[in-house]
C-alpha cells in the first residue's frame, strides 16, 4: 500500500513539475498572434504569409502566423464564443454591423499610423459610434470585362451605355457564346440601381427604398437580357464564374471585380480582353460596387497592443505594397495609388470606378435581407416572379430586418 | 420453530438484495462509458439549445450576456408574417417535398433489391450484394461531388438525355433549375404563374401563396433526392435482406401446398411478416429525410433560389448570426419528427416495438 502510494506521489510530483515548467518555457518565447481568415487564391496566401514573414524578421518580441481557414464565418463565430479568439481577423464589411452591434470588436481606429491617408469611404465603411474600429486591408471593385477579340471581329467599341451594352451582347450572342455572364445576387444587380438612379437604403440606412421606378428601369434592362438569351447565368453558360467564363471564351462581356486580373494572368494568359467601366445608366449616371475588409481586433483580446502593431505593419506602407503587388487588389491607402498603377496600368479602370463606386454593408442581420434579395432575382430572371412582386417583397423584408437593428 | 425460519427467509432476502444491488451497480457501471458521452455530446447541448431558444443570443456575444425574449425567436417562426417564418416554411415545403419523393421510393426499392439478391438461383449475388450496398459506404461528399459532374449542363445525365432523344430534349442546368416539378406540369397544361388565377397567387396560407405550396421539389432538389435515393438503398436492402433471412422456409412451403402462386406469396407471406421492418425502415427514413443536410451542403448549398434549403440547413446558415433562432428552429425540427414518427406507429401498429 504505502509502496503504491509512493508511486502515485511521484507521478504526481513530475505531472505537477512539468506543467508549471511549460508556461515558464513559453513566457521566454515571444509573443504569439493569430491572423485568422479565409483561404484566398494560392497567391493571395502566398502574398500575405510573405508580408507576415517580413514582420515578423523586423520584430524581437513578436512573432505572428496566418491562418487561412475554409468555412469562416462558422470558424471565427465559433472562436469568438469558445474564448479561443485569434488575435487579428478578416472583418468583411456585410459582417460589420452585427460585429459593431454585439460588440466583439474593439475600435483601434486611433493608434493607426497615418489615418488620413485611407480613403474616406473606406474608412467610412469600417466606423460606427464615431470611431473607427478597424484598418481596411485593401478593397475591390466592380467593372466590365470585354472579350477584346470577339468585340473586335464584330467591329465594336467597348460599351458605355446600357443601349451599346445590349447591341453588343446581341451582336456577339450565339449558341456556345454569351453576350454576357452575371449571377442574379444583389451584389452585382445593385451597380445597375446606383448606374439608374436609385439606392437599396435611404442614406441612414433605417429604411428601404429599393422599391422605386429607377430601380424597376434597371431590373427591366437586366430582365430583357435574360429573358431574349443575351444574358446568362454562370451554370447556364457552364462556367464556374465570370472569370472562368471569360478565360474559356464561353462569354463576350463579364462583370467581375479586380480579383479576375490575376486569375486571367495565372489560368488564362493567352486570351485578350479588356476592362472598362461599367456601362453608364440612362441619365448618363456612372455606378459600380466596392467591396472591403478589414483587419479586426477582439474587445477582450489578450494582446492588444502587439497585435495593433502587427496591423500597423499590414496595413503600412511596405506590408501593403508587398500584399497589392503579390495579388493585385487595391491599396486602401490613397499615397499608394500612384506607384500601384505603375505597376498595373491595366487596373486603373477599377481605381477610377471607385470615384463612383457605392460601399457594401447596412446593417446587423442585413445577410437575411440580402439572400431574400437574391433568391428573388433568380425568380425573376426565371420568370417566376414579376420586377413589381420582387422589388416589394425584397423592400418589406428589408424594412423588417432594419426596424429589429435600429430597435 | 417459527423464529429461525423467518430470520433465514430475511438473511436469504437480504443477500438477494445485496446481489441485486451488487448486479445494478454493475449494469451501472458498464452502461457509464456511453452514458457520459451520449450526456456530455448529446443531452447537454440539447437543453443548452432549448434554454438558448428563448434568448436573444446572436452567437457572437458571450452567452451570459443574452436576455430573455421569451417566446420571441418561436413567433417569428411561427405567428407572425415575418421572413423568418417565410424561410423556415419555404424549408418546411421543401424538406416535405424531399421526405414525400424520397422515403416510399427509396422503401420500395430497397425491398425490390433484397427480394431480388435473396433469390436462391441469381447468380454472383455476393456481387450484387456488395454492388448495391457500395454507394452507403461511401462518403457522402464524394457522392455529392460526383453527381455535380453527372448533373453539369454538359454532364453525362444530359448527353445521355440527348443521345436518348435523338437531339430533340434541351439540356436542362438541372442543378441551377428553380422551377418547380409540378409547376413543370402544370406549364404543359398552361397554367403559369401569369396565368394562374388570383386566389392560388394571393392567398398565403402560413407564409407561402397556394402557388408556392404546389410548386413541387424543383428541378435542382429533384436530382438531390435521386443522389439520396441511390445512397440509402443499399444499407435499406441490406435490413430487408436479413428480415428476409428470418422468414422460415416452411411457411412458404405450406403457402405453395395451399396453392399460393409467387405474387400471392409475396403479398400474403413476406410483407406482413416484414412488417416491423418495414415500419423501422421508413421510420429511419423519414428522420434521415426530414434532415437531410450534408448533400445539400456539397451540392446546392439552398440555391438556385432557396429551392433546396431545408430545415436543417436552414438551422446551419441561421446558426451565423442569429444562433437563438436557429435553436428555435431545430426544436421545431425535433417536434416534426417526433409528431411524424408518433403519427406512423399509429398507422402501422406497434405489437412488436
Amino acid at each position: 500500500m504505502n509502496k503504491k502510494f509512493a508511486f502515485l506521489a511521484l507521478v504526481l510530483v513530475i505531472a505537477l513539475s512539468l506543467a508549471a515548467a511549460a508556461p515558464a518555457v513559453r513566457a521566454q518565447d515571444k509573443i504569439q498572434l493569430r491572423l485568422l481568415g479565409w483561404s484566398g487564391s494560392d497567391a493571395e496566401n502566398k502574398a500575405l504569409n510573405q508580408v507576415v514573414a517580413d514582420f515578423n524578421a523586423s520584430q524581437t518580441e513578436i512573432e505572428a502566423k496566418f491562418e487561412p481557414v475554409p468555412d469562416y464565418d462558422t470558424v471565427l463565430q465559433n472562436a469568438l464564443v469558445g474564448g479561443d479568439v485569434p488575435d487579428v481577423f478578416y472583418v468583411s464589411v456585410q459582417n460589420f454591423p452585427t460585429f459593431v452591434r454585439d460588440e466583439v470588436l474593439m475600435p483601434y481606429g486611433d493608434k493607426l499610423d497615418n489615418v488620413e491617408d485611407f480613403y474616406p469611404a473606406l474608412r467610412d465603411s469600417f466606423s460606427a459610434n464615431d470611431m473607427l474600429y478597424c484598418a481596411p486591408k485593401d478593397f475591390s471593385v466592380l467593372a466590365l470585362q470585354i472579350n477584346t477579340e470577339m468585340f473586335e471581329k464584330a467591329g465594336l467599341k467597348p460599351p458605355t451605355t446600357w443601349d451599346e451594352m445590349k447591341a453588343a451582347a446581341k451582336a456577339l450572342a450565339t449558341d456556345s457564346v454569351a453576350g454576357f455572364v452575371l449571377n442574379p445576387s444583389l451584389d452585382r444587380f445593385a451597380a445597375f440601381f446606383y448606374a439608374a438612379g436609385g439606392d437599396i437604403t435611404n442614406a441612414d440606412k433605417t429604411e428601404m427604398a429599393v422599391n422605386s421606378a429607377e430601380n424597376m428601369a434597371a431590373l427591366e434592362f437586366l430582365n430583357s437580357l435574360y429573358s431574349e438569351g443575351l444574358a446568362k447565368t454562370t451554370a447556364d453558360a457552364n462556367a464556374g464564374w465570370g472569370g472562368e467564363a471569360l478565360g474559356k471564351g464561353l462569354a463576350a462581356m463579364v462583370m467581375e471585380g479586380n480579383w479576375v486580373e490575376g486569375f486571367m494572368k495565372d489560368s488564362y494568359p493567352d486570351v485578350k480582353y479588356q476592362t472598362v467601366e461599367l456601362p453608364a445608366g440612362p441619365t448618363g449616371a456612372k455606378g459600380s460596387l466596392a467591396f472591403t475588409v478589414c483587419y479586426g481586433v477582439a474587445k477582450n483580446a489578450k494582446n492588444p497592443e502587439a497585435s495593433i502593431k502587427f496591423i500597423n505593419y499590414l496595413v503600412g506602407p511596405d506590408g501593403m505594397k508587398t500584399w497589392t503587388d503579390g495579388t493585385g487588389v487595391l491599396p486602401s491607402r490613397m499615397s499608394l495609388a500612384e506607384g500601384f498603377i505603375k505597376q498595373f496600368p491595366e487596373r486603373e479602370v477599377y481605381l477610377k470606378s471607385a470615384e463612383f463606386a457605392h460601399g457594401w454593408g447596412f446593417a446587423p442581420g442585413f445577410n437575411q435581407v440580402e439572400t431574400k434579395a437574391n433568391e428573388q432575382l433568380q425568380l425573376l430572371i426565371a420568370g417566376q416572379a414579376t420586377i413589381e412582386d420582387a422589388l416589394k417583397e425584397i423592400e418589406s423584408v428589408g424594412n423588417t430586418v432594419l426596424a429589429e437593428a435600429n430597435k | 420453530m417459527t423464529a429461525p425460519s423467518v430470520t433465514m427467509k430475511r438473511a436469504s432476502e437480504d443477500t438477494a438484495r445485496a446481489k441485486n444491488m451488487q448486479e445494478a451497480l454493475a449494469g451501472y457501471g458498464f452502461i457509464s462509458p456511453a452514458l457520459a458521452v451520449i450526456v456530455v455530446f448529446i443531452f447537454v447541448p440539447m437543453i443548452f439549445a432549448f434554454i438558448i431558444s428563448f434568448t436573444d443570443w446572436t452567437g457572437l456575444k458571450p452567452v451570459n450576456e443574452a436576455q430573455w425574449n421569451n417566446f420571441d425567436n418561436y413567433r417569428k417562426l411561427l405567428f407572425e408574417d415575418h421572413p423568418n417564418r417565410d424561410d423556415f416554411s419555404r424549408a418546411l415545403k421543401n424538406t416535405a417535398y424531399y421526405a414525400l419523393g424520397v422515403v416510399p421510393t427509396q422503401t420500395a426499392l430497397s425491398l425490390l433489391l433484397a427480394v431480388i439478391v435473396n433469390q436462391k438461383f441469381l447468380r454472383f449475388r455476393g456481387f450484387f450484394r456488395t454492388a448495391f450496398y457500395f454507394p452507403s459506404i461511401t462518403s457522402a461528399v464524394v457522392i455529392g461531388t460526383i453527381f455535380l459532374w453527372l448533373f453539369n449542363r454538359d454532364g453525362i445525365i444530359n448527353r445521355l438525355l440527348i443521345g436518348i432523344s435523338g437531339g430533340s430534349y434541351r439540356p436542362v442546368t438541372w442543378l441551377n433549375d428553380l422551377n418547380g416539378v409540378i409547376h413543370n406540369v402544370f406549364k404543359v397544361f398552361g397554367l403559369t404563374l401569369q396565368t394562374a388565377p388570383p386566389w392560388m397567387r394571393q392567398t398565403e396560407i402560413f407564409g407561402q401563396s397556394i402557388w408556392q405550396w404546389l410548386s413541387g421539389p424543383s428541378v435542382s432538389m429533384l436530382a438531390i433526392m435521386i443522389l439520396a435515393i441511390w445512397t440509402t438503398s443499399g444499407t435499406l436492402m441490406l435490413i430487408f435482406l436479413a428480415a428476409l433471412q428470418d422468414i422460415p422456409t416452411q411457411l412458404y412451403e405450406a403457402a405453395s401446398v395451399d396453392g399460393a402462386n409467387r405474387w400471392q406469396q409475396f403479398r400474403r407471406v413476406t410483407l406482413p411478416l416484414l412488417r416491423p421492418t418495414t415500419f423501422f425502415v421508413v421510420t429511419i427514413g423519414l428522420i434521415g429525410t426530414f434532415q437531410v443536410f450534408d448533400q445539400i451542403y456539397v451540392i446546392s448549398s439552398g440555391a438556385p433560389a432557396g429551392t433546396t434549403v431545408t430545415i436543417a440547413y436552414l438551422v446551419y446558415t441561421t446558426s451565423r448570426g442569429a444562433a437563438s433562432q436557429s435553436a428555435a428552429t431545430a426544436f421545431m425540427l425535433f417536434v416534426i419528427i417526433m409528431f411524424f414518427t408518433l403519427i406512423q406507429r399509429r398507422l402501422m401498429g406497434s405489437r412488436s416495438w
